[in-house]
């Protein structure tokens, strides 16, 4: 009863922690503009962040070693260094994102200034990362999360034509006001924002701080393989509900209030409360395993302290560089800048830099000096080489395509 | 006592240990498993450059890993100044796996002085800096 209470709770936090700012906010974009003609995007997505999260699992579980701890090992100072300079600032962009989805959450609930809200946002995410245990804040947040779900319920009282959103959906076209460039712009996004790195630095260093062992990863498994579909499902219903209400409307998405006006306009004030409550558990979850991933990265590339588990002044490195990039977040966004321009930049950026996570991983998964006899199976491995080839793609093509779309304009 | 110091691998004969497979850039723990560092580079026991080896000389040995800014000179070049090395002698070291393990704790070492500078001066003046999560 007990482990199923686990397992239960376990995939719920995965699908409510699936969402982040940049999922609400592409998928918002992404569905006021070219419909559902890109689910098939988030669905690649979707599988590719289940295989590699689970092997990033099953190497910490089998080896103790985090992501980044084996990325120095396998590429060296030099390739390790470079690694560590792109995959860190395209976090720190990440951490800025939630941070201003946090503000601009509570502006929307309170209609305070949402720069009013920022330092608010970066003391409390501090506060948490200082204070509470590892596992009441992956649970509180990632329960929260889920109510998000009011947009699948909201998709629902719309009563929307479900024959041609299915249709959307298994014949993909482009509609004619976008052109193809744009279209491949906002797939290479989605796909960004599906396999956002910082989650596989996140899992892998979670499952050394939860002490994982093999015998955990059962568990890990179902929570991967049923949660972040569901958390994609979500996504999806995301992209749907600004298909169904933005698109004939003509609306594109630029802000936060455009994301959630069709659950407003479906649920009504309960609907709004609902949502609001979802984003800000959303994007402060979100904001917490960003920030702790800056933390690690840098502290396992360094060989310094690490893990909530310790106390701070055990890892006083870690804490601190915690502390300076949410100061860095805080101040970024203290100069005005558009937190929603900053998400969708950051999850184009986190496409571009998808190998460099994905492929170190890949290689120590078959190191058998790490992993003895939990090395991948060759189905694994066959997944895995295909989905290099889509992410070398997708990373290849991100820069050309933002320079030709002009960022999707 | 002296024997249990020494390295595993001096132990198991017919282990061979390559500098960049096995040492290099991995993560260093102390006794009670705490992180101290990453093995930055490693300093062997040799003659200064450029003097004649004569014929007979024993291998040189393995005599410290090294961390600091020796990572800066190991990455972009050059090599700084002997008495700057931040070394963690080899017989503290008791076992070389996918981690390096040493024999002695990690809080008094010369490589974990920054740890314990940031920790004495800054994280733990904060109010909970010494509170345990658990």
């Amino acid at each position: 009863m007990k482990r199923l209470l686990g397992v239960a709770l376990g995939v719920l936090t995965a699908i409510g922690g699936f969402v982040d700012i940049g999922d609400l906010v592409t998928n918002a974009v992404v569905g006021s503009r070219f419909g559902l003609s890109l689910v098939w995007v988030v669905a690649t997505g979707v599988v590719g962040i289940c295989v590699f999260a689970n092997m990033s699992g099953r190497v910490a579980a089998a080896s103790g070693r985090a992501t980044f701890e084996v990325i120095r090992e396998r590429l060296g100072p030099r390739a390790g260094l470079a690694n560590l300079a792109a995959s860190f600032l395209i976090n720190l962009m990440t951490v800025t994102a939630e941070l201003g989805g946090i503000a601009l959450a509570l502006q929307l609930a309170s209609s305070v200034q949402y720069l009013l809200w920022v330092p608010v946002a970066v003391v409390a995410v501090w506060l948490v990362i200082w204070r509470v245990r590892f596992s009441i804040m992956e649970n509180v947040t990632g329960l929260l999360g889920l109510t998000l779900i009011v947009f699948a319920v909201a998709l629902f009282l719309l009563k929307p034509d479900w024959g041609s959103l299915g249709a959307q959906v298994l014949a993909p076209s482009i509609p004619e006001q976008e052109t193809a460039a744009s279209y491949w712009y906002y797939a290479v996004a989605l796909f960004g924002a599906a396999m956002t790195p910082y989650e596989v630095f996140f899992f892998s260093s979670g499952a050394v701080e939860e002490g994982w062992s093999i015998k955990d990863l059962a568990q890990s498994r179902i929570n991967v393989l049923v949660g972040f579909p569901l958390g994609g499902l979500l996504s999806v219903s995301i992209a749907a509900c600004a298909a169904v209400v933005l698109l004939p409307a003509g609306i594109a998405v630029t802000s936060l209030s455009q994301v959630i006006l069709p659950v407003a306009e479906a649920a009504g004030k309960v609907g709004l409360a609902f949502v609001l409550v979802g984003i800000v558990a959303a994007t402060f979850g979100a904001a917490l395993e960003t920030t702790l991933s800056s933390g690690y990265t840098l502290a396992q590339f360094f060989g310094w302290s690490w893990g909530k588990f310790r106390r701070p002044a055990q890892a006083a490195r870690f804490h601190l560089s915690m502390i300076i990039c949410l100061l860095i977040g805080g101040a970024v966004l203290a100069t005005g800048v558009d937190p929603v321009l900053v998400t969708e930049y950051s999850v184009v950026f986190s496409a571009i830099a998808l190998p460099l996570t994905y492929l170190p991983i890949l290689i120590v998964a078959n190191d058998p000096q790490y992993m003895g006899e939990h090395v991948n199976g060759r189905p694994v491995n066959m997944v895995a080489m295909i989905y290099l080839v889509i992410i070398l793609a997708a990373s290849l093509a991100a820069i050309p395509l933002m320079i030709v779309t002009g960022a999707g304009s | 006592m002296k024997t249990a110091r020494q390295p595993k691998y001096l132990r198991t004969p017919g282990r061979t240990l390559d500098a960049q497979l096995h040492l290099l850039d991995r993560q260093v723990l102390d006794v009670d498993g705490v992180p101290v560092t990453t093995v930055d580079d490693i300093e062997i026991s040799a003659p200064p450059p450029e003097t004649p080896i004569p014929a007979g000389t024993p291998a040189p040995t393995l005599t410290a890993l090294l961390t600091g800014p020796v990572l800066g000179t190991r990455i972009f070049g050059g090599r700084p100044p002997s008495s700057r090395l931040i070394r963690i002698p080899w017989r503290d070291v008791a076992d070389v796996g996918v981690v390096i393990r040493l024999g002695v704790r990690g809080e008094p070492l010369d490589a974990d002085w920054v740890e314990r500078w940031i920790r004495d001066k800054i994280i733990a003046r904060i109010p909970g800096g010494r509170h345990d999560p658990r």
